[in-house]
């Protein structure tokens, strides 16, 4: 049993990666065209083998995980001396000692672990399978599948390693994926500048990703998330014996000695906990900062539109599913580190909030489906960081429940969008074709499967995850109102000298001694302030969620039937291997969310149950709040303004459109486009009334009031205009279409200047660099032009060598001669005693 | 006695014998003339050849004697050779200067050109001889191509 | 022998303590010995003299230069020169090592290559006095015959062959415009460097015996001859072979020289 668990856990990423070494090596000759069978196969079996381990971990205890170390990547003896014992108590030995350095390739199962596995495995299978009929014809057909089981190897890894050195391993690796993946075709500039992009700005994540890890090991002394034995020695001298496994079940005694309690174990809140303060909100921010570039929030959100470079397949698979997600799993997993910094928690909340609702504003105005589909993911996203800034196991369960579903309507959407750029001959603009609903009614049934998902209507999966979110940020700030309320009123009465009973419960959540545990009365009022804030951004978004998902549905499906001109022939539904996985995704998309949410039936929450079972959120995540509490209040709120965005959007959008371009012109400020016109305000001086007046005052012999009036009027009115003709720059809709000019502003502050850094940097390569070394090079020529000098040819010039070199030689060989003129020339030079 | 004076004799010689070597040294290294050149080494040889006989004297050994002998061999010889090539390579420019040889200089040098030089500045005195009146001086065609004076 | 000679040697062996003395001690004032002696002011004196003698390019009057190649080898002969045993034997030397080396100084001096050649023939008489003085009576002779007498003539011989103008441009200049000073210089240099070294030589090799059985026999030609074709017979026969090849040589030289004269004639006649 554990060796088929330990078989299951290694086929799961070896699989895809044998599948793209095969498709590599055999690809280009061999298979061409079939390069796709071994990487579905692998995919199928690995998620077959990802299925069985959840179901395996889900039928253990709570705090289960199963921890296999495959070999030992570093094993180094005294590498070096501790100086303060971290975080606890286990290390209470000497300060000084040499401490064994060891570093295990280590896989791990455990509840998280097995959702995420099963996830990605399921959506790579399925979108594996639309893409051989995406990419038939393609002449990288092969290079595409290898690609492909390169990264779902790596994102596989990386929720199943157990240490944050090779996470971050794997964190690259899944980078250096999306980088191949979104410059698929290389050769266009577009697709290779935007791989580059989004692999900067990752690496820009990355580096605080590092150096919260190098905090992390200065902090608790060890990388591993899971136990290991203190100064395990090396395995030359262990040779034989079998290495221990830790299967922690539940919350288990103090840390033994000689034992090294990992970041994330269960244990570690036995041996001191984790650090809060200053040094726990430093990682927190850093391991965020990591998150914001692989899950693209602001201010690292910029790379995602511009992926949309890449194959279609590739959106769905990397920028939607599964590689974005790697930055909410992270955070989710190291749970247990931001719970014990509310400060870092209302950091990623608020990030969180903010991405949001910034990329539904943008998303609104945009014309290219996929960017509208890329905008609405960095948005969903950011409802997904909201959710697990809330701290408790209600929000971070939420976050991931948001995470699973979000993975099956985001791909369905974008391969739906795929299925249309298909059809459509490679254009994806909106205003170049419409009413495509006759002519795909397989991809447009699905596409509205997935806008209602992601719009959050009920009952699909998108609206129980959406309120799930909802539901624990909405609680949050209610408890910590609660909270703060009861601890004034216990102040008051201790100064009013009263002691008494507690008062009634309001809100009674189990976790109330940590809800507002460790902040001051100022702090918690402030936090729950701006969750309740949060919670009403949140909303603002769903209302803007709804509104462009059905903009973008509207724009393709309905209306006149445009066909643009490189559709030609073949505008016409999609083969069935691209339309079944289609299916597939609406089936899911539609009905898990009822599936694992069952909280307004019965109070259960499978999914949360399931993840609460995680090492990471079964400690002091777990005594945080009620689960499965279903408000129905957040409930109807969210689906008015779910429904009223649709609404808006059916009749912006359905019929005529006049409302939309009405409403456009508004946003636009263009009505203030003729506030500068002059022959406007001409004609405004054509009225007959004032044409009355004007003869009226001409008649009594002043015409020149009416035409200092008419001038006054005229310089008050551009004076008054010319900011506003500016303020049109920077109108709503300007802002929106333009991305609030992020990119420039980048482009900008930090493009510019890197340039004109290595620009500069050139310059002295070449000039300082190359000059030194071409100024070495020339030395012996130079010294040789010298030298020649010397070859003048006359005999005499010779001779006279000839004799000083022989006059030098006998002055330096004659002891006494030189002797006498170091002893003159020291009584020359002041009498230097020698 | 009879020691200080042989070492002061020996020291005196090696002095004559060095400023001899060194004139000749010195004239090597100026002139310009083959000719002269050559007179200068030979005069070398004979700074030596003092100091040898002195060496002799002083160590009382033959050797310096017929090292000395041996010397003026191989100065005839090495004279009579040197002559002959001078003669030869004197016929090819015209004249005796050495520093007309310039061919073994690198390529790209820019070779060793006298300056204009200034007649000299005196002329040799010559009281005139005056012809009895009325007669054409004798004007001698050899000594118009050969001076007497040198 | 009198005491005069005796003094100065002691001051020579004197003046060697006192530079043994100042060597092993630092701290002392040493540079003086060499400031005050008379060898820096000969050097002197004669590196100006030689530069004002040498040729120059104009016509230009030789005094001062004469003037101080007197001082130089006045300071030569009194401060540097060790005094002899006896007066005589004194005034000799200094009358011959004079013509020698005022000779010499002529010879390298004067413009005029054949006035190179007859100064540098009284300065071969100069040097065959000093060598009979030395006790090297066949030497001196030889000297006389052999040097001034063929080796002279035939330099005078391809001098009037050559150059029978006289002297040329190029005799009054030399190649460049540091050789005199330089060249000077390290003549000087030299001289003072023997200077030195000569106090601290080692004393004759007593093993040698006495002069008078060997280099100062009266029987000078006997001796010499059973040296050179006893000790040295090899030599000399090889010196010989070598006289025989240096003739041949030079005549092959010449024919040689003819041929190629006549055949680039032709051909500058067929042109």
């Amino acid at each position: 049993m554990n060796d088929t668990i330990v078989i299951l856990m290694i086929l799961v990423p070896a699989l895809p990666l044998a599948a793209a070494i095969l498709a590599a090596v055999l690809g280009p000759r061999i298979l061409r065209s079939r390069a796709h069978w071994p990487v579905v196969a692998a995919f199928a079996a690995s998620f077959l083998c990802s299925l069985s381990l959840l179901v395996h971990a889900w039928r253990q205890p709570p705090g289960y995980e199963r921890v296999e170390s495959l070999w030992v990547w570093a094993d180094i003896e005294g590498a070096y001396a501790q100086r303060h014992s971290p975080g606890g108590a286990d290390q209470a030995d000497s300060a000084g000692v040499m401490r064994h350095f060891t570093l295990d390739v280590t896989l791990r199962i455990d509840t998280l672990t097995g959702v995420m596995l099963a996830t990605v495995t399921f959506i790579s299978l399925l979108v594996a399978i639309y893409s051989v009929g995406y990419m038939r014809g393609d002449p990288g057909y092969w290079r595409f599948f290898a690609y492909i089981g390169l990264f779902v190897f790596s994102m596989t890894m990386l929720v199943s390693v157990s240490n944050f050195l090779l996470l971050f391993v794997f964190w690259e690796a899944v980078g250096v994926c999306s980088y191949l993946l979104i410059g698929f075709w290389y050769r266009k500039p577009a697709a290779a500048a935007a791989g580059t992009k989004a692999f900067l700005v990752n690496r820009i994540g990355d580096f605080g990703f590092m150096l919260g890890v190098f905090l992390i090991w200065t902090t608790y002394g060890t990388l591993n998330y899971h136990d290991t034995a203190a100064g395990w020695p090396s395995v030359s001298a262990r040779a034989g014996t079998e290495r221990p496994v830790f299967v922690d079940l539940g919350r288990a005694a103090a840390g033994e000695p000689g034992e090294v309690v990992g970041v994330l174990s269960v244990k570690r809140e036995s041996v001191g906990g984790w650090r809060g303060g200053g040094v726990g909100l430093a990682i927190c921010l850093l391991l965020l900062l990591g998150a914001c570039g692989k899950s693209a929030q602001f201010p690292l959100h910029v790379w995602l539109p511009d992926a949309m470079e890449g194959p279609t397949p590739v959106s769905a698979l990397i920028h939607a599913a599964t590689m974005v997600t790697a930055g909410v799993y992270m955070i989710a997993r190291c749970a247990p580190l931001f719970v014990a910094s509310p400060d870092g928690l209302l950091v990623v909340a608020g990030v969180g909030t903010f991405t949001a609702l910034l990329a539904a504003s943008i998303a609104l105005t945009q014309f290219d489906l996929k960017r509208v589909l890329a905008y609405s993911t960095i948005s969903q996203l950011g409802y997904m960081f909201l959710g697990l800034g809330t701290g408790t196991l209600a929000g971070m369960s939420a976050g991931m429940f948001h995470l699973f579903t979000h993975a099956f309507f985001k791909a369905l959407l974008f391969l739906g969008a795929g299925s249309v750029m298909h059809a459509m001959g490679n254009v994806i603009d909106m205003r170049r074709f419409g009413g495509l609903r006759r002519r795909l009614p397989h991809t447009y049934r699905t596409f509205l499967v997935g806008c209602l998902a992601l719009a959050g209507i009920i009952p699909l999966s998108g609206f129980w995850s959406k309120d799930s979110v909802l539901f624990s940020v909405h609680a949050r700030a209610h408890e910590m109102q609660v909270h703060w309320a009861r601890r004034q009123a216990a102040e008051e009465r201790v100064s009013s000298g009263t002691a008494g009973s507690l008062p009634a419960a309001g809100h009674a959540a189990r976790g109330e001694v940590e809800a507002g545990s460790g902040m001051s009365d100022g702090e918690l009022a402030r936090a729950a302030r701006l969750y309740a804030w949060m919670y009403y951004g949140a909303l603002l978004t769903a209302f803007l969620t709804a509104f462009y998902a059905f903009r973008a549905l509207f724009l393709t499906f309905f209306g006149d039937e445009r066909l643009p001109g490189e559709a030609a022939d073949h505008g016409h539904e999609s083969p069935g291997v691209m339309v079944w996985p289609l299916a597939i995704l609406a089936f899911f998309a539609a009905c898990v969310g009822l599936a694992f949410d069952q909280s307004w039936l019965n109070g259960t929450h499978p999914f949360a149950e399931v993840l609460a079972d995680t090492p990471s959120l079964s400690g002091a995540v777990a005594r945080t709040e009620t689960l499965g509490s279903f408000h129905f209040s957040v409930a109807v709120i969210s689906t008015i303004c779910a429904v009223a965005g649709a609404l808006l959007a059916s009749c912006f959008y359905l019929g005529d459109r006049r409302a939309a371009a009405w409403f456009q012109a508004v946003m636009d400020f263009r009505v203030l486009k003729s506030a500068d016109d002059g022959a406007r305000i001409a004609r405004v001086g054509q009225q007959p009334w004032i044409q009355a007046i004007d003869r009226a005052a001409r008649r009594v012999g002043l015409p020149w009031l009416t035409r200092l009036a008419g001038d006054l009027l005229i310089f008050t009115m551009l004076v008054i205009t010319a900011p506003l003709l500016l303020i049109r720059f920077v109108s709503p809709y300007r802002l929106s279409f333009g991305k609030f000019f992020l990119d420039e502003t980048y482009s900008l502050l930090v493009v510019r200047p890197l340039r004109g850094l290595a620009w500069l940097l050139d310059a002295v390569d070449r000039w300082l660099v190359d000059g030194l070394v071409d100024l070495v090079g020339q030395l012996p020529s130079r010294l040789g032009a010298l030298l020649r000098t010397m070859q003048t040819g006359l005999v005499p010039f010779y001779a006279m060598a000839m004799i000083l070199g022989g006059l030098i030689m006998l002055l330096t060989m004659n002891q006494q001669f030189s002797e006498q003129v170091m002893l003159y020339l020291h009584r020359l030079l002041g009498g230097m005693t020698p | 006695m009879n020691d200080v004076n042989e070492a002061a004799l020996l020291h005196n010689y090696l002095l004559v014998g060095m400023v001899l070597f060194v004139i000749g040294m010195t004239g090597f290294l100026i002139r310009r003339n083959l000719i002269v050149m050559f007179l200068c080494v030979e005069m070398m040889l004979q700074g030596i050849s003092l100091s040898l006989a002195a060496w002799g004297r002083y160590h009382n050994d033959w050797g310096g004697q017929m090292m000395i002998l041996f010397i003026i061999a191989v100065a005839s010889c090495e004279a009579a050779i040197a002559l002959t090539l001078v003669l030869v390579v004197s016929r090819r420019t015209g004249n005796l200067d050495v520093a007309v040889w310039q061919d073994l200089r690198e390529e790209g040098e820019l070779p060793f050109v006298d300056r204009e030089l200034p007649e000299e500045t005196t002329e040799r005195p010559q009281s005139p001889v005056l012809p009895p009146a009325g007669r054409q001086p004798d004007v001698d065609e050899d000594e118009l191509m050969h001076r007497s004076h040198v | 022998m009198n005491g005069a000679p005796a003094s100065w040697c002691f001051v020579l062996m004197g003046q060697q303590q006192a530079a043994a003395e100042l060597l092993a001690d630092s701290g002392r004032s040493g540079g003086a010995n060499l400031a005050t002696s008379p060898l820096l002011g000969a050097a002197v004196t004669g590196i100006a003299a030689l530069i004002l003698l040498l040729p120059r390019a104009t016509r230009a009057s030789r005094r001062v230069g004469a003037v101080m190649g007197t001082l130089s080898l006045l300071l030569l002969f009194g401060g540097v020169m060790v005094p002899l045993a006896g007066m005589s034997s004194q005034i000799v030397f200094w009358a011959l090592a004079a013509v020698t080396i005022v000779s010499a100084v002529a010879a390298v001096a004067t413009p005029s290559p054949i006035y190179t050649a007859i100064w540098f023939a009284l300065s071969l008489l100069g040097t065959a006095g000093l060598l009979l003085y030395q006790g090297a009576q066949f030497l001196s002779v030889a000297t006389v015959a052999v040097y001034a007498g063929a080796i002279v003539v035939t330099f005078l011989f391809v001098l009037m062959l050559a150059q029978p103008e006289g002297h040329e441009v190029y005799d009054r200049v030399s190649w460049g415009w540091y050789t005199k000073p330089m060249s000077a210089v390290v003549a000087a240099l030299l001289v003072a460097l023997l200077s030195f070294s000569l106090p601290a030589m080692p004393g004759p090799a007593a093993r040698m015996g006495d002069r008078a059985d060997q280099v100062l026999h009266p029987d000078h030609m006997a001796r010499f001859g059973d040296t050179l074709f006893g000790k040295h017979l090899l030599s000399i026969e090889i010196a010989g072979a070598l006289l025989l090849v240096a003739l041949v040589g030079a005549i092959a030289i010449m024919i040689q020289a003819g041929h190629l004269r006549a055949e680039r004639a032709e051909g500058q006649s067929d042109e």
